[in-house]
């Protein structure tokens, strides 16, 4: 089970600029839909990759569906060299996005997300109006079951 | 981001729309945030404790 809680404030504790997105962002908004995973959108400057990989060090970040055992380092320069990550923690399931389709990287979401005060901490996540947007350019077939449950937030006044 | 005009209505997510349970939605927006949050990490606990009571159930059936 993915710990919000802890992820989150590991996360603000380590200073991590990252936004909130996905199923997690949902929910903020009042999504009664499942999720197992936070999944975050995260700035690519050097100092931030190495806030990044300083927050989650401790608890054993490992590729997510890859067989255990394989090589894998966990540092900024992995960071660096890679774009998106789907990892396990000891926390639960995290990933970490360098962009998202239909809204693009951390500088380009940053002027519309809002400030969340949650669990002791302050973090940004996706508006309803960026998630909606970011659910209709993914165009999944369950991203639209998903988009038609957030166009009913927004309608609910949400 | 600019705030673009919405483009019309995807049919596929007007039919997902009819089976929302709106009742639940409502139900979120009365939470805060951290609350919305709490409920869901109940859900999934509660939904892992399905899973090892239905691994057991099968073991046991052999």
């Amino acid at each position: 089970m993915t710990d919000f809680d802890a992820l989150l404030t590991t996360l603000w504790r380590h200073d991590v600029a990252f936004i909130v997105v996905g199923g997690a962002a949902a929910i903020a908004h009042g999504s009664a839909r499942f999720t197992q995973d936070l999944d975050l959108v995260y700035l690519r400057t050097a100092a931030n990759l190495d806030r990044l990989a300083a927050a989650l060090a401790d608890h054993k970040p490992y590729l997510r569906g890859v067989p255990p055992g394989l090589p894998f380092i966990w540092d900024a320069a992995t960071l660096a060299r890679g774009l998106n990550f789907t990892l396990v923690t000891s926390l639960g399931d995290i990933d970490l996005l360098g962009e998202i389709p239909g809204g693009g990287t951390y500088e380009e979401l940053l002027a519309d997300a809002v400030e969340l005060q949650v669990f002791r901490t302050r973090c940004l996540c996706l508006s309803l109006a960026q998630l909606i947007r970011a659910k209709r350019a993914a165009g999944r077939p369950r991203d639209l079951e998903a988009l038609a449950e957030l166009e009913a937030i927004e309608e609910e006044g949400g | 981001m600019q705030d673009l005009p919405r483009p019309d209505p995807d049919p596929v997510v007007q039919a997902y729309k009819k089976d929302i349970d709106r009742t639940l939605i409502r139900e979120n927006l009365k939470l805060t945030v951290e609350e919305r949050f709490r409920k869901a990490m109940a859900l999934a606990k509660f939904a892992e404790e399905l899973r090892r009571a239905g691994r057991e159930a099968r073991r046991r059936r052999g």
